[in-house]
């Protein structure tokens, strides 16, 4: 039965396949889109997110997949694909700084303190949907972390929104490795009951693991780097590879970027402190709901703040979150961004800049380079994207209104020079893709003997606990047990991101 | 400036409030308002674009309030003498946002337990009065009113049936000074379960609550009537007498399409004459039937994702539009959960969001105005800006809806509100002084 149905998947979406270029619900069965040689958007508000700032009526020129000007009055090479972009404006593609959205499984390998070792780039889910729903946003890359369970949660993956790539493949290419790190309530389990307490349970033991954690990796590389190489060291026994310590020794060579989840002054300025003792710069602080309170000590540390507009007392650390926090972090020379760690929130992270504006008077070109050229400094692939510059990748948005407000949408996202998103595309595939369903639904009910009315299957609803007939029964109603859980972990457990 | 003496005044006028003042007390708060100069029964907003809601927007209008209430609202109105002008020029007046269903009062902090009382245990609380566990200094409300949230119907949230709701303003001394209306409606979460099964326990807990109810008040009036002993007191059963009359609305919570079906015809077997239909972006699927039966509705939220995989990524925002074209009177709220109730100030952006996708902004601003003090029964005071109603407005640098756009005064039953209690603004200017 179940080779019947991925033969009738086929040949439908065979027939769709060889209609102009379209998305499917199912990354596995989108194709890449084209990439043409050349593309022109005329007479738009060009947003460069850089020095530049805004450009009223400018040109956009896309040679092979990056930026080649911008500009007024472009000249474009001949048969290039021009766009209108009168009353439209560009921005670069939105950059998300924390995020969960495309992970197989569980966010947090909370077993121990640290898991330093473990990757999130094992378990990339390139066919979540939300991929597509955020490139309807506007999204274009993601940083993809662990969960905030543990102090030193494992390593991070940076990766564009490449509808209907393989895992491998979203992956932004030389991307900096980065780890993620943890303060206060959640590694020390303040929120849920733990089947078993685990040491640190203060805040002061947090810190206390971190730096036991970077004397063994200092520790481990010493004897590594002892080794004598060549003939004095045949006879000797190398360590036994340790991939925990491994990754944090990294963190002291300058090889892997930390980024820590953190609440407090206190918490921010301890690892600050800690950071300065084994001579690194923390990357990043991720949501830093306090950055504010300690700025000064933030900027001149060197690190980035990643924050939520205006998330707050949703737990006791987080009760003096503010959303002045981003123009107080910038106003004092802070790297600021502005993060989802929240799929349904990173659909609308134009409107999280916009409260920028509101809270602390930052004028909108500022406030959109919170969720693109700044993100994309943290990440550090701020030479590459998140600003409309040449030689930047030609990841952007065309927006039918103002970027930062209520009323617009997303018309168009590109990634690469490739349009992965367009909203008229979508709207001519809803029909089809819904037809596609109803005939394929009804082939499975037929293949199980089942001739119930289709209408009411249409109209089940994902539910946890409920049977399928089987697997691709399950999928054909939307439902995949990762990504309920996942979803569910998002919505009711915002604690532990 | 002068906030909180205009908030004095506001509690004065209710002539209760003036008896429980001893008269020495009285004379010198007296003194005290007229010393600072604001002692004005009447004032009047001037030089804003009003924007009523209930009719088309006035530029350069003036808003006539006397004693709390809103007495005339016009271009060019005759005022009183001694009334005290406030000059709002490139302003726009608009009146304040009613959040129509979160738990704002009841929750403070969602990890700190000892600061959340929404969900009881039990299952059949009817008896629950949700504005009684209001706390009046809660850090969430100034955050709220200086987002424009300046009243709100609050709902208990566990159990079957949960218990009856209120509206309250967002400011007062007390949980029953700032109670507007309660009981509001009474709460009733449709068992999921009871879609395909019609032995379903927890629907046979409702009906039997319902019917325990229905013998109750008939034996209370049978004792009233002297036909029989009186039945024994029970808050509970007392408490559904106005849901089983049709005084009091049934707020009937469902979660999806087939659940929503099922509780309407549920609803009509039980002969439950007034319902409202709280649920989430579904309700579009249900927009024939809802404007057919004219049941009003409470969306719980723009922002939120598809329910299914296959759904388009807009199903949740264009579900305001497509009610509204089916003529489905709706209002806008969140989905309720804790992270809501803090940032209860969004809510005026899902409205905006709507808008984006094909709701009228007319729709989308009366969806958390006029429309929802309407479907919650208190448009005789809340809503718009109208001769007769509460004086509880905001004057804004621009379009609320849109999240750039700041707040800058608010006003509510006609006493400038203290913009600087709210605690992030007090953050903000606190730590603003150390980078200077």
């Amino acid at each position: 039965m179940r080779n019947s149905l991925i033969l009738i998947c086929l040949l439908l979406t065979g027939l769709s396949a060889a209609a102009d270029w379209a998305p499917d619900i199912e990354s596995w069965l989108s194709e890449t889109p084209p990439q043409p040689t050349a593309v022109i958007i005329r007479s738009a508000t060009v947003w460069t997110g850089s020095e530049d700032g805004i450009l009223e009526s400018a040109d956009l020129l896309i040679r092979n997949g990056r930026i080649a000007a911008v500009g007024s009055s472009l000249r474009a090479p001949r048969g290039a694909l021009e766009i209108d972009g009168e009353g439209r404006h560009v921005t670069p593609g939105i950059i998300d700084a924390h995020s969960h959205a495309a992970i197989i499984g569980g966010v947090n390998e909370s077993s121990h303190i640290s898991t330093a070792q473990v990757r999130i780039a094992d378990v990339i889910d390139a066919d979540s949907i939300n991929i597509y729903r955020q490139l309807a946003g506007g999204v274009t890359t993601i940083f993809l972390l662990h969960g905030s369970a543990n102090a030193i949660g494992g390593q991070s993956a940076t990766i564009k929104m490449r509808w209907g790539a393989e895992p491998r493949d979203l992956l932004l290419e030389g991307a900096p490795e980065g780890i993620k790190f943890a303060l206060g309530e959640n590694p020390k389990q303040s929120n849920w009951q733990p089947d078993e307490p685990r040491y640190p349970q203060t805040r002061h033991g947090v810190a206390q693991i971190i730096q036991e954690r970077f004397q063994q990796a200092r520790d481990y590389q010493r004897r590594i780097d002892e080794m004598p190489s060549g003939r004095d060291g045949r006879d000797r026994v190398p360590p036994r590879p340790d991939y925990e310590l491994a990754a944090i020794a990294e963190i002291l060579s300058g090889e892997r970027d930390v980024h820590a989840h953190s609440y407090r002054a206190d918490e921010i300025l301890m690892l600050i402190r800690l950071a300065e003792r084994f001579g690194f710069v923390v990357k990043t602080f991720q949501h830093v709901l306090e950055g504010y309170k300690v700025a000064p000590e933030i900027a001149e540390h060197g690190a980035g703040g990643s924050t939520f507009i205006d998330w707050w007392a949703f737990k006791y650390e987080a009760k003096d979150g503010i959303g002045y926090n981003p123009a107080l972090m910038h106003r004092a020379g802070v790297v600021t961004g502005l993060h989802s760690d929240n799929p349904e929130l990173a659909r609308r992270m134009n409107l999280e800049a916009a409260k920028a504006v509101r809270y602390g008077d930052v004028d909108p070109h500022t406030a959109l380079k919170m969720i693109t050229a700044w993100p994309a400094d943290q990440l550090g692939v701020g030479d590459r994207v998140g600003r409309l510059r040449e030689g930047f990748d030609a990841d952007l948005v065309i927006w039918n209104g103002h970027p930062l407000s209520v009323y617009s949408r997303v018309e168009q996202t590109w990634v690469d020079g490739r349009r992965y998103f367009d909203r008229e595309t979508d709207l001519a595939r809803r029909q089809a893709l819904a037809e596609e369903r109803q005939d394929l639904i009804a082939r499975v009910l037929e293949a199980n003997g089942n001739s119930n009315d289709n209408r009411e299957t249409q109209a089940e609803q994902p539910e946890q606990g409920r049977t399928f007939r089987s697997m691709a029964h399950a999928h054909l109603l939307g439902y995949r047990p990762w990504e309920l859980e996942h979803d569910e972990y998002c919505l009711f457990d915002d604690h532990n991101h | 400036m002068t906030n909180t003496a205009c908030s004095m005044i506001t509690t004065t006028e209710t002539p209760r409030a003036w008896r429980m003042n001893s008269l020495l007390r009285l004379a010198a708060m007296l003194s005290l308002l007229v010393g600072m100069g604001v002692a004005a029964e009447s004032v009047v907003l001037s030089g804003a674009t009003i924007h009523p809601v209930s009719s088309a927007p006035i530029e350069n209008g003036m808003v006539l309030i006397r004693n709390g209430k809103i007495k005339a609202v016009g271009q060019n109105l005759e005022i009183p003498e001694d009334a005290e002008r406030i000059d709002l020029e490139g302003m726009h007046l608009y009146p304040g946002f009613i959040h129509p269903l979160t738990a704002i009062g009841l929750t403070e902090i969602a990890s700190v337990r000892g600061t959340v009382d929404v969900a009881e245990m039990g299952n059949i609380n009817a008896a629950l009065r949700a504005e009684v566990a209001v706390d009046p200094d809660s850090m969430v409300m100034p955050v709220s009113i200086a987002g424009g949230i300046l009243s709100a119907h609050i709902a208990p949230g566990g159990g079957l049936i949960r218990g009856s709701s209120a509206i309250i303003s967002l400011d007062g001394w007390t949980w029953e000074q700032m109670t507007l209306a309660a009981p509001v409606g009474m709460h009733i979460a449709f068992p999921s379960g009871a879609v395909d099964d019609n032995d379903n326990e927890d629907l046979k807990r409702i009906e039997r609550a319902l019917d325990q109810a229905r013998h109750w008040h008939q034996a209370r009036r049978a004792a009233e009537d002297g036909r029989a002993p009186v039945p024994a007191e029970n808050d509970q059963l007392d408490a559904l007498g106005p849901v089983l009359d049709g005084s009091l609305p049934v707020f009937l919570h469902a979660q999806n399409e087939r659940v929503m079906r099922a509780a309407l015809d549920w609803a009509a077997e039980q002969e439950l004459s007034r319902i409202v239909l709280v649920g989430g972006a579904d309700l579009q699927y249900l927009a024939e039937r809802l404007a057919d039966d004219n049941t009003p509705v409470i969306l719980t939220g723009v922002y939120s994702l598809p329910t299914r995989r296959w759904e388009p990524y807009d199903m949740a925002f264009v579900a305001p539009a497509k009610l509204h074209e089916a003529g489905v009177r709706f209002a806008i709220a969140d989905s309720g959960g804790s992270m809501n109730v803090t940032n209860a100030r969004n809510l005026p952006f899902q409205a905006g969001s709507a808008a984006a996708f094909g709701l009228p902004p007319e729709a989308a601003l009366s969806s958390v105005t006029l429309a929802a003090a309407q479907i919650l029964g208190i448009d005789d005071r809340l809503g718009s800006i109208e001769p007769g109603k509460q004086a509880t407005l905001f004057a804004a640098n621009g379009d609320p809806l849109e999240p750039m756009t700041r707040i800058k005064r608010v006003w509510i039953d006609g006493a400038e509100y203290d913009l600087d209690r709210d605690r992030q603004r007090q953050l903000y200017q606190r730590y603003l002084e150390r980078l200077e």
